[in-house]
């Protein structure tokens, strides 16, 4: 984290599972949630126009990791990344993209079929990398409750948008059970979510399974508790988009802070070519980036080209 | 051949990119068309023309998703599958995908998805700047990557002691340009050919399709020459020796390892049939250029239905250009993975053999799902016409599922 690259490289990551976690978290969310066909295309509308916008910065962080941090990226677990992560992505996004091509109603249930098995596999393999990450690449039991903090992190985030997202506009009137059930799940998630961070932190002290940097962890387990004790009652869903995002972010940076990666510097020419080149394009970027979440804030009421 | 996890490793890398490329082309081939149907549309003020971008439209972000997810499966695999190259030469290879992901394509998928939902809601000259923005990071996008392969070919500017050397690659220059000048080829092609299928229904609301036909054929005869010119100009390349020959080997060894590999291998056959098919698609292509030509000057362009069906079945040629084009492109620099300085076996990622053939098995499968879907729903849409499409106009008759009414249009 010393240098300018390994901090922007960091932003990216997290920024990936504060905005992604939402529709990630949904589309695992999307069984329990949306129980009509009317209910899964409000839940689709509310996640479509976002997902576009959110996993170009797992692209993004990707990009940099083979430009500028080769040895970062020869650390991913290559079999987690090609047979969980990747076709977890793959089953996801075509579902997104292809579920409103046609009417029939089988087709829509398997897009929804491929999101939600999709949504499961992605966050699993998130949160695998991550663990792997962080034991050096030694699974154990470590494994299990890191991966299973992440997860349940992504499914509270995922809960937190659609109570706020799921609410149907103001002219058709007021069946807003999807939006009130995943409220409820708020409160579920983040006391799963404590009782999986104490389980980590424990898992933490078998021999060979905790990180490198001991001190980033612990302050970030003491945060994780911190803030999901205030989502899961103290006010409920009213602060949960703050809280969940919040939380989400802990796992990518307790993993950039304590894993001990490898982050030597990229040499100055290849830092001045990527440096000159995206700089001018940055503030493009984050206009571009509002603007889409400012227009999708509400999910349309016609259909679209998504759902 | 199962056994080999090189050679699957191989084969999965090759049927992800050539399906990715597929898909690129007609992205890169489309957007020109849809950006002036635009200009032309929204300076006139006309509804017919903004008819025809939606029809257009609709198409072009149908095949876009597809080329989003294939070139995700690329992207990842590269940096999973393939550490060597990465370990070696990550700083000179990966920084060019590395501004192509976070500057082109960050932005292309943003204003893309702003272009898709700010239809009908933001003011005509900002939602067609939308539109700039993706036509040009899509360009954007494929000269970064072709950068990166161009430093594959032709390894200039290594370890970035001189990053214009790597910008200005004429292993990477000439391709780009050739991959500009064939994508046009290839959207004037599919253009003609949707236009000429309805053309031949008798069926050309707004006059959609005579436009259509028109600007697809006069493309396609102008970047046609060009196409074979920057393309054989890169055999310019073939007679220079390689920039950096030497650093890691020793001409000794160099001549080993080519002699081990091999002008009868498997892949080399296969690169001679690329490029023969590459070739012969190009003379076809030709063929129907001119005659349409002449058909143009004899005024049959509207109503000759022969000529249409010639032109409805011809962008099959360019699909099987581009991928011809490739493998001989990829095949040519075996077993080499950059030019005299890694070779491909070592640029793999060592995986259990089991991991392999189920990595290999499982894309195959999806890529062949995708890849039909994909050109189904793609044929189904250039049949339907604008009003069926998925960027259709929302009209009475759109359904609402959830019984609600559609809000009151925003600009």
């Amino acid at each position: 984290m010393e240098h300018p690259a390994a901090l922007a490289l960091t932003s990216l990551t997290v920024g990936y599972f504060v905005l992604a976690g939402c529709d990630v978290g949904l589309g695992m969310l999307m069984p329990h949630l949306a129980r009509t066909a009317g209910d899964r295309r409000r839940l689709v509308a509310a996640i479509a126009p976002y997902f576009l916008g959110t996993e170009v910065w797992l692209v993004a962080t990707v990009g940099m990791m083979v430009g500028l941090f080769p040895e970062v990226e020869s650390r991913l677990p290559a079999a987690v990344v090609l047979l969980v992560l990747l076709p977890g992505w793959l089953s996801r996004d075509a579902g997104l993209w292809l579920r409103s091509r046609s009417r029939t109603a089988a087709w829509r249930h398997a897009c929804d079929t491929a999101v939600v098995v999709g949504s499961w596999a992605l966050a699993v393999g998130l949160g695998l990398v991550l663990a792997d990450l962080l034991t050096g690449g030694r699974p154990g039991p470590a494994t299990v409750f890191y991966t299973l903090t992440t997860v349940l992190l992504l499914a509270l985030r995922g809960a937190a948008f659609g109570a706020e997202r799921l609410v149907p506009p103001e002219h058709a009137a007021g069946r807003a059970e999807s939006a009130d059930a995943a409220a409820r799940l708020t409160r579920t998630l983040a006391r799963g979510g404590v009782v999986a961070t104490a389980l980590a932190t424990g898992a933490a002290f078998l021999p060979g399974a905790g990180p490198e940097r001991l001190l980033p962890a612990a302050a970030g387990a003491a945060v994780l508790v911190a803030v999901l004790a205030v989502a899961s009652g103290l006010s409920g869903p009213r602060w949960s988009g703050t809280t969940s995002a919040l939380a989400v972010a802990i796992p990518p940076l307790v993993t950039a802070l304590s894993a001990g990666l490898p982050t030597p510097a990229a040499p100055p020419q290849t830092l001045a070519l990527v440096g000159t080149t995206l700089l001018p394009l940055v503030p493009v970027m984050a206009v571009g980036q509002i603007w889409l979440y400012r227009l999708s804030r509400r999910p349309a009421s016609t259909p679209g080209f998504f759902a | 051949m199962v056994d080999d996890p090189l050679l699957l490793a191989r084969l999965q890398f090759a049927l992800t990119a050539g399906t990715h490329y597929l898909f690129v082309a007609f992205t890169l081939g489309l957007a020109p068309f849809l950006l002036f149907g635009q200009l032309s549309a929204t300076l006139r003020g006309d509804a017919g023309r903004m008819l025809g971008v939606r029809f257009w439209g609709g198409l072009y972000v149908v095949n876009y998703g597809m080329g989003v997810l294939s070139g995700i499966v690329m992207e990842l695999q590269l940096a999973t599958g393939w550490k060597g190259l990465n370990e070696v030469f990550g700083y000179t290879f990966g920084a060019p995908l590395a501004v192509e992901t976070m500057g082109a394509f960050f932005l292309e998928s943003t204003f893309l998805g702003l272009w898709v939902f700010g239809w009908d809601r933001m003011g005509r000259w900002t939602h067609l700047s939308c539109l700039a923005v993706v036509t040009a990071t899509a360009y954007a996008s494929a000269f970064w990557v072709l950068v990166a392969n161009g430093f594959l070919r032709h390894p200039s500017g290594i370890r970035m002691q001189d990053g214009t050397a790597v910008l200005t690659n004429p292993a990477a220059l000439l391709a780009f340009g050739h991959v500009t000048v064939s994508a046009l080829l290839l959207g004037g092609l599919v253009t003609a050919a949707v236009s000429a299928y309805h053309l031949s229904r008798g069926h050309d609301p707004h006059g959609i399709y005579r436009r259509g036909v028109h600007s697809g054929l006069a493309v396609i005869t102008a970047a046609a020459l060009p196409t074979v010119a920057l393309g054989g100009s890169q055999h310019v390349l073939d007679q220079r020796p390689p920039p950096a020959s030497g650093l890691t080997y020793s001409a000794t060894e160099i001549a080993r390892i080519e002699d081990a590999y091999g002008a009868t291998a498997t892949a080399a056959v296969f690169g001679h049939l690329g490029y023969a098919v590459m070739v012969l698609s190009w003379l076809l292509v030709v063929g129907v250029a001119g005659v349409g030509a002449v058909v143009w000057l004899l005024g049959g362009l509207r109503r000759w239905r022969w000529f249409h069906w010639t032109l409805v079945f011809s962008p099959v040629l360019a699909f099987t250009a581009s991928i011809g084009g490739w493998v001989y492109r990829e095949t040519d620099r075996q077993p080499w993975a950059v030019t005299h300085l890694l070779t491909t076996a070592d640029a793999r990622t060592e995986m259990s053999a089991g991991a392999a053939a189920a990595s290999a098995l499982l894309f195959t499968l999806a890529f062949l799902v995708l890849a039909t879907v994909t050109y189904r729903l793609l044929v189904r849409f250039a049949r339907r016409g604008p009003y069926g499409g998925p960027l259709a106009p929302p009209t009475e008759h759109t359904e609402h599922t959830d019984g609600t009414q559609p809000p009151e249009p925003v600009l």
